[in-house]
């Protein structure tokens, strides 16, 4: 219930920045993401959000209102820590209960009790409630943690990571799980997280950050589909997006790109009247393609246009598989179904799909333009609205 | 080089000395185990903690008594021989280096305390730290090197000795990422080098589906299917295979089959979701039946409100970029479909799904084993 | 391997413990023994004698013994609790905070446990002497400090460092103030340390001989150095300092019991992940 802005927020600790001119106005209501590598300043945000440090230069507000000099018992958050920082002297009951039973927002027993079942109930966990943390599963833990979160109604709700210490599968589940209770939040929320999956599935906006920067801002779509550099692409999406390097030489009104790393590939790029009036404009002689691993086709015997390569690996990443194709210098990667059989280094036909590339400038590793900017563009406004 | 061969393994541990409380006595810890490992094969055992797949690691490796059956590498029973007759590699978690020696020399002090001589060791190192990636950390000391670097010596520790027998136990569970992925694929492309008998233990479904020519999966020291990627995915012979084996795993739904002798329907308690049961299975259900029905992710086609097939409301929906999954509600359960669909749906849409009857596969209620047509 | 041999090498383990626990347990028992001889038989070694209760009489019921017990429980139990309190908050901040030379302050308080206690008592002799709290109460309880203090910092900073910091942030997020988390979270959650902690301050308190050897007076006599007493410039009473030794150890040994109990460290694993 509240609108939460950071204006040009500086955090040092020493003479590490940890936080570099970070500014973020997120709206009410909103579930925002924060995704970014270990190590690049989103809990930071989120400490500085709760009151819990203090930023050496910029101001936080909550609803416009400056709430620097507001300690964190008095911001009326609620806040999920990446290690679920339970209570462990105290059963999981009395852990949900704390927040209700402080001096700030005491509230009564009967209240109380009524409050934590409910969420209980939500969360799945009613048969946990007399336990104490250190008898509970890491998955049952996680559970608590936001459970005690979620007995308020606070401005805004912080989750640090939350799923990040599970298992695999279990973390799948429980984000499916999250985004099916997300709808009865009803209250901004800030989420930090450094899987990919978790930012594409549950935030409403996603913020990348890096090195203490908020390097791109924008719906799901929007960012997977047109990254403002070539770090964002790889780190949305799993497999990683292939970079492709290569050189771009116009031919009338159209283009050819012929790889770097492949002798004598040159492939004549389809047609798209805004990419090559983008291209025009840009001037570019040496650009990086980058290709999502689904828009690669394969195939395991001669088809003409394809590029003969051999398999470096075959690999399951759950309800499909990974081909790493190699080919000189260079390695691609492309889906395919489970369950192939797939010899190591044994040849592999490869054609790159290029009316779904994005143009990345080679030397800045910033996007140029994309095919089908526009529709993607449509798309995300879609989403947005 | 030599194939493994366990036969009717049993272990159980000793519990008299130190009796805690809850814990069941007289419980085997592996009860009647069979393997065959071929030369040169590469195979898993994959189950949850606790499930036994380390303690038949160990008793391989001749770290652990063997409470009854037999283990053979190659042609020799091993089952009194000790760890260093067993002509083995073995690959832990915890890459235990000796701290004051440097990469060269941890690799090399297998070797060294056999008495094989300078000029053969040195030919041994260089030959295999290309092999692994560390020829140019060889004079760098263990605790200058990244987690994924240590495990890397750390195999190639194993290797060095020229095993029969390969055994590895979670070696990439203390990387995380990226760093698990890339070491994943070196594994892979190193045993496909050296073409050794593997052993390797793990938790992780993913690994094992990447690594391994032959799975065997094991619960409560039971071995529940020995096969190859393929035939576990596709064809698992009980409930708990089907759901351990994929991400996200299979659907396994309760459900009532209605009809009369030609065609039969799958019905769900508290939701109006009826799907045809195959053709195939028509010898083995009858009107009233009760089981429970497993059907992949993948293996459910979606289309919007326009195609045919029985409509179903959204509950949730997740875009994660090159797949879309979406899950609704069939009585209490939540079951997840995949698809490659660009469709944006949201929470309450109606999409209409088919199910590929030949993908379904039929649990038993009570004991969860197929049923099969 | 096979069981006749592991066996055997249990029993040759267990010997070995019980020719050890001998070896340690001889000096008390054979104190107990001198306590209920009479001065007739002290120094004949043989283990039959007639038992007597005459030096329990003499030391409990006619000298000033119980008031040196008392004056022992004052100052080791008064020094035990300036410790914890001023203590407490010490090892917090050592844990905690981030400030200037703090590895250098922590290192320095443990230091005070690393010299010899004849080398400072001089010095301080002279300034007890002209801050006049030579054979005062309250000067042996500050002098105590030097022992207790470091031991209870050291352990209650390493419970503290134990504890994630983030239980703190979570009780600030939801609603409590700085000292509601301390007492409410924290100190619960270091209890078996500072139990633990300040029941061995107390023992190495009770059993300190140097410090009020010098800097206790007719004032203020803690058994350790009354005990001396006994050993007469006539003729030395072993039977009777034998009592005094027996009834003094009597505290350190109820309180090393109680210690085993509040040595386990579980209660604050388990919350965060594990």
């Amino acid at each position: 219930m509240a609108r939460i802005q950071l204006e040009n927020v500086t955090k040092r600790f020493g003479k590490v920045t940890a936080l570099d001119g970070v500014s973020l106005d997120i709206k009410d209501k909103e579930f925002f993401v924060l995704f970014g590598p270990a190590g690049a300043g989103k809990t930071t945000i989120l400490n500085c959000i709760a009151g819990i440090q203090l930023p050496e230069e910029g101001v936080v507000k909550f609803d416009g209102e400056v709430v620097n000099l507001v300690d964190a018992a008095h911001r009326d958050t609620a806040m999920v820590f990446e290690n679920y920082a339970l209570y462990p002297q105290m059963t999981v009951y009395d852990n949900m209960a704390s927040p209700l039973r402080s001096k700030l927002y005491k509230k009564d027993e009967e209240f109380i009790k009524k409050k934590v079942h409910e969420v209980a109930e939500m969360m799945k966990m009613e048969n946990l409630l007399e336990r104490l943390p250190s008898q509970l599963s890491n998955g049952q833990k996680q559970r608590v943690a936001m459970g005690r979160a979620l007995v308020r109604s606070p401005r805004v709700y912080l989750m640090d990571e939350p799923l990040a210490h599970l298992d695999a599968k279990l973390r799948n589940s429980m984000r499916t799980e999250l985004k099916s209770i997300q709808a009865n939040f009803g209250t901004t929320s800030i989420y930090v997280t450094h899987d990919f999956m978790e930012a594409m599935s549950l935030g409403d906006r996603i913020a990348i950050v890096n090195k203490g920067k908020i390097v791109q801002i924008g719906t799901s779509d929007e960012i997977y589909y047109m990254p403002c550099n070539e770090f964002v692409a790889q780190l949305m999406g799993d497999p990683e997006i292939n970079i492709v390097g290569g050189r771009l030489e116009k031919t009338g009104a159209g283009y050819a790109f012929s790889l770097n790393d492949v002798e004598g590939r040159t492939y004549q790029l389809p047609e798209d009247k805004d990419l090559f009036a983008a291209l025009d404009e840009a001037g570019l002689t040496d650009v990086e393609l980058g290709i999502r691993p689904q828009n690669v086709k394969y195939s395991f015997d001669p088809v003409e246009d394809y590029t003969k390569c051999t398999v470096y690996s075959y690999e399951s990443i759950g309800n499909k598989s990974v081909i790493v194709a190699e080919i000189g210098n260079l390695q691609l990667r492309m889906i395919a179904p489970n369950g192939l059989a797939v010899k190591i280094d044994q040849d592999i036909y490869v054609k790159l799909e290029l009316d779904h590339a994005i143009f990345f400038n080679m030397e800045t590793k910033e996007y140029v333009s994309r095919y089908n900017e526009a529709a993607v563009k449509a798309l995300a406004a879609e989403q947005e609205g | 080089m030599a194939g493994l061969t366990i036969k009717h393994l049993y272990k159980r541990y000793d519990n008299s000395g130190k009796k805690k409380k809850g814990a069941k006595l007289n419980d085997y810890a592996v009860q009647d185990l069979n393997l065959e490992c071929g030369q040169g094969e590469f195979i898993a055992l994959l189950g949850p903690s606790g499930c036994g797949k380390t303690t038949t690691l160990r008793m391989t490796a001749g770290l652990e008594t063997i409470t009854k059956g037999e283990i053979y590498i190659g042609d020799t029973l091993v089952n009194d021989l000790h760890p260093k007759d067993r002509h083995i590699g073995l690959a832990f978690e915890d890459y235990a280096m000796y701290p004051p020696l440097t990469v060269y020399d941890n690799i090399a002090f297998n070797l060294k305390a056999k008495g094989v001589d300078k000029a053969e060791i040195d030919k041994r190192v260089r030959e295999i730290a290309p092999l692994m990636q560390c020829d140019d950390l060889l004079d760098k000391m263990p605790v200058k090197l990244s987690g994924g670097q240590k495990q890397r010596v750390n195999i190639a520790r194993a290797i060095i000795r020229r095993p029969e027998l390969l055994l590895m136990d979670e070696p990439l569970s203390h990387l995380d990422g990226k760093a698990r992925q890339a070491m994943r694929t070196e594994i892979k492309r190193l045993i496909n080098d050296i073409k050794c008998t593997t052993v390797y233990v793990t938790h992780d479904q993913l690994e094992a589906m990447s690594l391994a020519d032959k799975i065997a999966i094991i619960n409560f020291g039971v071995l529940q299917q020995f096969g190859t990627p393929a035939e576990v995915y596709d064809d698992p012979v009980n409930e708990f295979v089907a759901s351990f084996i994929g991400e996200p795993p299979m659907n396994i739904l309760e459900t009532t089959i209605i009809g009369d002798g030609d065609h039969f329907l799958f019905t769900f308690e508290g939701s109006d979701l009826q799907i045809k049961v195959p053709e195939r299975y028509n010898n083995v259900v009858s009107n009233g039946f009760k089981c429970k029905m497993g059907v992949r992710p993948m293996d459910v086609l979606v289309g919007g409100p326009d195609s045919h097939g029985m409509p179903e409301k959204v509950d949730t929906f997740e875009n994660l970029g090159d797949e879309r999954r979406i899950g609704i509600r069939v009585g209490n359960t939540l079951m997840m479909l995949i698809t490659d669909d660009e469709t944006r749906y949201k929470a309450g849409d109606i999409i209409k799904l088919e199910v590929r009857g030949e993908k379904t596969h039929l649990f038993d209620i009570e004991t969860g084993n197929r049923i099969r047509e | 391997m096979n069981t006749a041999s592991k066996r055997l090498g249990r029993i040759v383990q267990n010997g070995l413990l019980i020719i050890y626990a001998m070896f340690a347990l001889f000096p008390l028992i054979w104190m107990l023994i001198l306590s209920i001889k009479s001065d007739a038989e002290m120094y004949t070694t043989t283990f039959i004698f007639s038992p007597t209760l005459d030096n329990y009489k003499a030391v409990l019921l006619e000298s000033d013994y119980l008031q040196y017990m008392l004056d022992s429980l004052i100052v080791a139990g008064g020094a035990v609790i300036v410790s914890v309190v001023a203590g407490v908050p010490a090892a917090y901040a050592l844990a905690r905070y981030n400030f200037k030379k703090k590895e250098d302050i922590a290192f320095q308080i443990l230091s005070f446990k690393f010299a010899p206690e004849i080398l400072v008592v001089l010095p301080l002799f002279m300034i007890y002497q002209m801050l006049g709290i030579y054979d005062s109460y309250f000067g042996l309880i500050w002098v105590y400090q030097l022992i207790s203090m470091p031991l209870l910092i050291w352990v209650v900073r390493g419970y503290f460092e134990d504890i994630s910091v983030e239980i703190e942030y979570a009780a600030q997020v939801d609603g409590y103030s700085w000292y509601q988390i301390f007492f409410k979270n924290l100190i619960p959650l270091i209890k078996p340390g500072l139990v633990s902690a300040a029941l061995l301050a107390f023992i190495f308190a009770w059993n300190c001989f140097t410090f009020p050897l010098m800097l206790g007076g007719t004032n203020v006599q803690p058994i350790t150095v009354a005990i001396t007493k006994f050993l007469g410039t006539d003729s030395a009473h072993y039977g009777q300092l034998a009592v005094a030794a027996t009834i003094s150890a009597l505290p350190a040994i109820i309180f090393a019991l109680c210690i085993q109990k509040h040595l386990v460290r579980g209660l604050s694993f388990g919350a965060v992940k594990g």
